[in-house]
């Protein structure tokens, strides 16, 4: 027993010895003794508290030195197992392939997509050799091909080269990039805007930069893919409301409120998210109630002018000038420069402080690279063509009435579009009663007024159309391919089935463009009202 | 003009020889745009002698000599905005050392750098039984580390004070903050603080205006700001800087040479606009075409195109996986591959950084785990790495990850956004880089913002998984489809860095061309006929010359960098360099201190929440376009301001400036 401490003395007096030096050290430090004392003294008033401030400090210690990426070794659903049962298990794994190979359905429309051979326009030469009349592109106002914006693109890409080579925060924003968002705002009558390099990513980028966690949305149920993905993204609380109808919106803005105050809630942003013409089926909102609403209810809103902007209004401001609603009463003014402008990218207009924010906190604008410099030019080029030129907006709308006093008469075509939506959507109407889909919009004012509401929570609405989607989309393909050999090219919308989040009715999509004679119009449409006529008649 | 030329051309393939203006480096050139008077004579031998003995590089100028070089560059020099041909003091409008009568440069300095010194070339890439070695993480000292964590610190508390004072006395200026009749703040000051307290103060160093090519300089448009960087307003001059920021690995960033001509001529002949996306009636020949030629570019089966970068990864990720799937990704991976799984539904794991110890210690666990709860197996398990680290400058291990495929049997799929073009003895990318077959990855993804100078993105893969794609991807049915000037640019560059073999439009040359070997040159049939194409495009030396002098710049300036004694986390053959600064306010007094030099350099400062917290850091993206002058003049720049901020912390074996930029040649040569 002697033996072993005499053995460890000299380890004794070496503790001792560092414990007073480092005591010694310690009191060294000025306030060293004020610490001292008061932890002293809290041990003595409350050992309990000691204990508990080691372990806290253990736990602080043990969290900043876990890593990000530790694996999950402490959930109770871990299974432990042995090296060799890994390794067994590592060999039994079989993975599904990566990409399940196309059905011979997807692989005849992926083959069905026509390909044009040289510029896009209103009348395009595809690679079978035929010249045809362009209904499916989006060229509203003509401006593809146009030699002004030719000539424009071409002088600054011997100025600026074509990419942009850098992200807008990284000396990638070009003096041409700065002009157009000014024009846009300008063009619209807004504080600012912001350009995103390509349509479809803008809006899914807006909506998560302004609504997080824990903020509401009342969304339309029949908003486009891109938006969809935007509300995935924002992991907002969405409630959904009748497609395009504001009653329904009123009764989901009342049913949210009275469900704040109830469970007293703080207040929350609260965005109303839609369309100005809606993508899937060309029905146009209505502005001033939407504005009415939103500002009685006191929310913010966002809304999607791909389609209606270049499209609608004297010079194509869309919705806001058809209307008469100043811009500024949108909060968030999307708008697909692509689309209406024929150019690329896309844009949202709003305030200073909207914009603002999203140069910092819009994704796709911050970590992708500015649109090239040409695109931007032959954009403001484009809206300077449509402020001068009001009469290709007229032309246009003639060639939408033209087209569409032709296709409204005919039996077996179902067209739910706005009369003055240069996006025509033509649906399948067929004689069968058991397939003869009940108008899907507008629902019939009296059955929400009758209090049977559809779920708020849920995007089906209560009492979803009933169709035939196969059939439907099987016919209305063999149309566009009986419309092709005629000389128009068609295009279906088309849509991911099971990626969105509610079947779209399968439609075929009409773009009309001013850049066609009134004669062409009605030529092209006899042809789609005969492939119609043959096609669904058949069937009869 | 170098358009009219190149127009109207009826040959099968527009093959242009003679061409004065168009061809790059065309030793044929014709003497019209240089005098031939005595003068000029003697003139180029003068430089000639002086180029032979010269090594102080400032000795020279305003010689006749100058004179000549500017009358070359100025042939073609339309793209030189607004600025006295005669002010050449920073030396970026025209070469310090004027050219020898045998260098005759077609393209523009201010564009694309005359180099033609060939000792500054480079050819890198993994040889066979190469191994692997990984960057070697410096640490700064603790008293960096210690201040750095401080200056957060406290400005994070005078933001917070100032708002808390500011909300009381002038709360008009906070109403966009506070709750104001029903409405909630549209952005909560929570969200906003690192925007107004900390970016704020730095925010003249970012999203500054430019103009012009941003190729090897740059031009920006002066501002100046009356609120604390709150607006600005444009002082109304114009500096032309060297610009080290954009990212333009092979220097096609250009308004003049044969990638401009060939837009030139497709926008006479397509436009600029598709209308619409690729299944609804927006499909062009160029489309299929380009995407041929992609695929033939990385050596994959097809390829798909998509029409911004960013939208490749967050649009295709879905449709490749979904719930059930399990993503498991390298912690550094860009924001869109972040998006793009978050929108796919499937589970996320992350592994450390480029760690493959860590990977296989993951892939160990959730394949004998399976899926959360419910233990069942995944269905497929996707390794999503990034080629080209764009913040770190490190590349992937690919040769290890794809031995852990092998016996893993995940999928793996490699985001080539910056290592495409811009790696690689032939510019394909890592696997040409490791010399690897790019068909053991599965998927291949990049962008051709950066090595091509042009916009979007592609994916390659096997035909199956890119007709999936084309079917189910969001940018086939959604998204608009890519424009022509832009497809012609990638097609022109890609053909460049490639190289033409021609071929007769007949069957039996269709036939044989299926026989070229990646990664050899391209078959004229692969391209439109009606392209223009320059001499040095068709045998493949222009590219060759592009690929060689980035990885010369590259090995050279990462070397440097670290026998200076600065802390980078870059790979040796990466071009793009990150400099570590870590305390935010030296970030930004570094990008002004450069950008007002004698000689502006324009740099990118990155900070959080782009980088970690404490590792801020200057990044350099370095070009083809790019001299050796070019990269010894931002050498000087960083000792100076590296000595000035105390940014030298690394390290190992110091050298001066002097002996670094003196040696280039070697330190380039040295092996690891």
């Amino acid at each position: 027993m002697s033996t072993t401490t005499a053995a460890l003395e000299p380890v004794f007096t070496f503790l001792s010895y560092s414990y007073a030096s480092l005591e010694s050290s310690f009191f060294k430090i000025p306030g060293s003794h004020v610490v001292a004392r008061y932890v002293r003294s809290s041990h003595q008033n409350d050992p309990g508290r000691t204990v508990l401030e080691i372990m806290l400090f253990i736990f602080a210690v043990r969290t900043l030195l876990q890593s990000r990426t530790r694996a999950d070794h402490s959930g109770k659903h871990f299974i432990k197992f042995e090296e060799k049962e890994i390794d067994d298990l590592v060999d039994e794994w079989t993975p599904e392939p990566l990409a399940v190979d196309l059905s011979p359905k997807e692989k005849a429309d992926l083959v069905s997509v026509p390909v044009i051979v040289g510029a896009t326009g209103p009348k395009p030469k595809l690679t079978t050799g035929k010249t045809v009349l362009n209904l499916a592109s989006y060229n509203f106002t003509g401006l593809a091909g146009n030699e002004t914006i030719n000539q424009k693109a071409i002088e600054v890409l011997k100025k600026y080269g074509l990419g942009s080579c850098g992200p807008p925060g990284f000396y990638g924003t070009q003096d041409v990039h700065i002009q157009l968002e000014k024009d846009i705002a300008d063009f619209l009558g807004t504080e600012a805007s912001i350009i995103y390099s390509q349509a479809f990513s803008t809006i899914s980028s807006v909506i998560p930069a302004f609504s997080k966690r824990g903020d509401v949305i009342v969304a339309d149920r029949g908003v486009n893919f891109a938006i969809q993905k935007g509300l995935q993204v924002s992991r907002s609380n969405i409630r959904w409301y009748d497609h395009n109808d504001l009653h329904s919106l009123e009764q989901v803005l009342e049913s949210v409120e009275k469900e704040r105050r109830k469970k007293g809630l703080p207040l929350t942003r609260r965005f109303i998210v839609t369309e100005g013409i809606f993508d899937c089926d060309g029905v146009m909102s209505d502005l001033p109630k939407l504005v009415e609403l939103k500002l009685k209810y006191k929310y913010r809103l966002v809304l999607d002018e791909s389609i209606s902007f270049g499209s609608v209004g004297r010079t194509g401001r869309g919705l806001t000038e058809l209307y008469n609603v100043p811009a500024s009463q949108v909060d968030m003014l999307i708008g697909s420069v692509a689309t209406g402008l024929a150019a690329t990218g896309g844009f949202c207009a709003g305030s200073d402080i909207v914009v603002n924010h999203q140069r910092i906190n819009g994704t796709s604008f911050v970590y992708s690279a500015a649109m090239p410099g040409l695109m931007a030019v032959a954009a403001s080029e484009g809206i300077n063509i449509l402020r001068n030129t009001p009469s290709i907006l007229s032309t246009l709308q003639e060639n939408v009435r033209s087209i569409r006093a032709i296709l409204d008469k005919v039996d077996c075509i179902h067209i739910p579009s706005h009369a003055a939506s240069a996006t025509i959507h033509l649906q399948i109407r067929l004689p069968s009663p058991a397939l003869l889909a009940p108008n899907m919009i507008p629902p019939s004012p009296a059955l929400s007024s009758s209090g049977r509401h559809s779920n708020p929570l849920s995007v089906i609405p209560r009492d979803p159309p009933q169709y035939d989607y196969d059939l439907e989309e099987r016919l209305l393909q063999d149309i566009v391919e009986e419309a092709l050999t005629q000389g128009v090219m068609l295009t279906r919308a088309k849509t991911l089935r099971g990626q969105e989040l509610a079947d779209v009715r399968p439609s075929i999509r009409i773009a009309v463009t001013s850049a066609l004679s009134r004669k062409d119009c009605e030529k092209a449409a006899g042809v789609v009202k005969a492939a119609f006529v043959k096609i669904v008649g058949k069937r009869r | 003009m170098p358009s009219p030329n190149a127009r109207g051309f009826s040959s099968p393939i527009a093959i242009n020889p003679s061409s004065p203006t168009a061809s790059l480096f065309s030793r044929k050139k014709s003497s019209t745009a240089m005098s031939t008077a005595a003068s000029y004579l003697s003139a180029v031998s003068q430089a000639d002698a002086r180029a032979r003995k010269l090594t102080d590089t400032d000795s020279t100028t305003s010689t006749p000599a100058l004179s000549l070089s500017s009358s070359v560059t100025s042939s073609s020099g339309e793209t030189v905005l607004d600025e006295s041909p005669l002010d050449n003091r920073d030396g970026l409008t025209y070469p310090k050392v004027p050219p020898t009568s045998e260098q005759v440069f077609g393209t523009v300095h201010t564009e694309f750098g005359h180099c033609g010194n060939e000792d500054h070339r480079f050819t890198a890439g993994f040889k066979p039984g190469d191994q692997w070695k990984p960057v070697i993480e410096q640490e700064p000292p603790h008293y960096i580390l210690l201040s750095t964590y401080v200056s957060y610190l406290l400005l994070i508390v005078i933001g917070h004070l100032r708002d808390f004072i500011g909300k009381r006395l002038r709360p008009s200026e906070y109403k966009h903050l506070m709750k104001q009749d029903g409405y909630m703040a549209l952005n909560s000051d929570f969200d906003s603080f690192y925007t107004r307290r900390l970016k704020l103060r730095i925010d003249d160093c970012f999203a500054y205006p430019t103009t012009g090519v941003p190729g090897r300089t740059i031009l920006l448009i002066d501002r100046s700001s009356p609120d604390y960087n709150r607006t600005y307003v444009p002082v109304g001059t114009r500096t032309r800087a060297l610009n080290i920021s954009s990212y333009n690995y092979l220097g096609f960033a250009q308004g003049t040479g044969g990638c401009a001509d060939a837009v030139e001529e497709g926008i006479h002949r397509y436009g600029v606009a598709t209308c619409g996306a690729r299944l609804e009636g927006a499909s062009l020949d160029l489309h299929t075409q380009a995407e041929a030629l992609i695929a033939r570019f990385i050596g994959m089966e097809d390829a798909l195109v998509s029409s911004m970068g960013f939208a490749t990864n967050s649009t295709i990720i879905p449709a490749l996986v979904s719930k059930g799937c399990l993503v498991i990704s390298d912690e550094l991976n860009h924001a869109s591959i972040r998006f793009g799984v978050r929108l796919s539904g499937a589970n996320v794991r992350m592994f450390k950084h480029n760690d493959m110890g860590a990977l296989e210690q993951l892939l160990r666990e959730v394949i004998s785990q399976g899926q959360p709860k419910t233990h069942r197996p995944w269905k497929k398990i996707l390794v999503i790495v990034e080629g080209l680290y764009s913040m770190e400058g490190t590349l992937v291990n690919l040769p290890a990850i794809v031995e852990l495929k092998k016996k893993y049997k995940f999928y793996l799929f490699v985001d080539e956004a910056h290592s495409i073009g811009a790696l690689g003895p032939n510019g394909r990318g890592v696997c040409d880089y490791f010399n690897m077959d790019p068909r053991s990855i599965d998927i291949l993804m990049g962008t051709f913002t950066k090595s091509f100078g042009a916009a979007g993105g592609y994916i390659s893969a096997n035909k199956n998984i890119i007709d999936r794609l084309r079917t189910s991807g969001h940018s086939g049915a959604y998204a608009e489809a890519m424009s022509p000037p832009v497809l012609i640019q990638v097609m022109a560059s890609m053909a460049s860095i490639m190289g033409i073999s021609i071929q007769q439009h007949d069957k039996a040359a269709a036939q044989s061309q299926q026989v070229i070997a990646y990664p050899g040159p391209t078959p004229s049939t692969a391209l439109p006929p009606w392209m223009p194409l320059v001499p040095t495009m068709i045998d493949g030396s222009d590219g060759k010359m592009r690929l060689r002098r980035l990885a010369f710049n590259a090995r050279y300036l990462n070397r440097a960098l670290r026998r200076l004694g600065f802390i980078t986390f870059s790979h040796d053959d990466s071009p793009v360099v990150p400099l570590l600064v870590f305390n935010p306010g030296k970030m930004a007094v570094f990008s002004r201190l450069m950008r007002t030099r004698a000689t502006p350099i324009v740099v990118v400062v990155v900070a959080y929440p782009a980088t970690p917290l404490i590792t801020s850091r200057v990044r350099f993206c370095l070009s083809a376009a790019h001299t050796k002058e070019d990269v010894d003049t931002l050498l000087q720049a960083c000792d100076e301001v590296g000595d000035l901020l105390d940014l030298k912390q690394g390290t190992g074996e110091r050298w001066p400036l002097q002996e670094i930029m003196s040696r280039a040649v070697e330190i380039v040569n040295e092996l690891p």
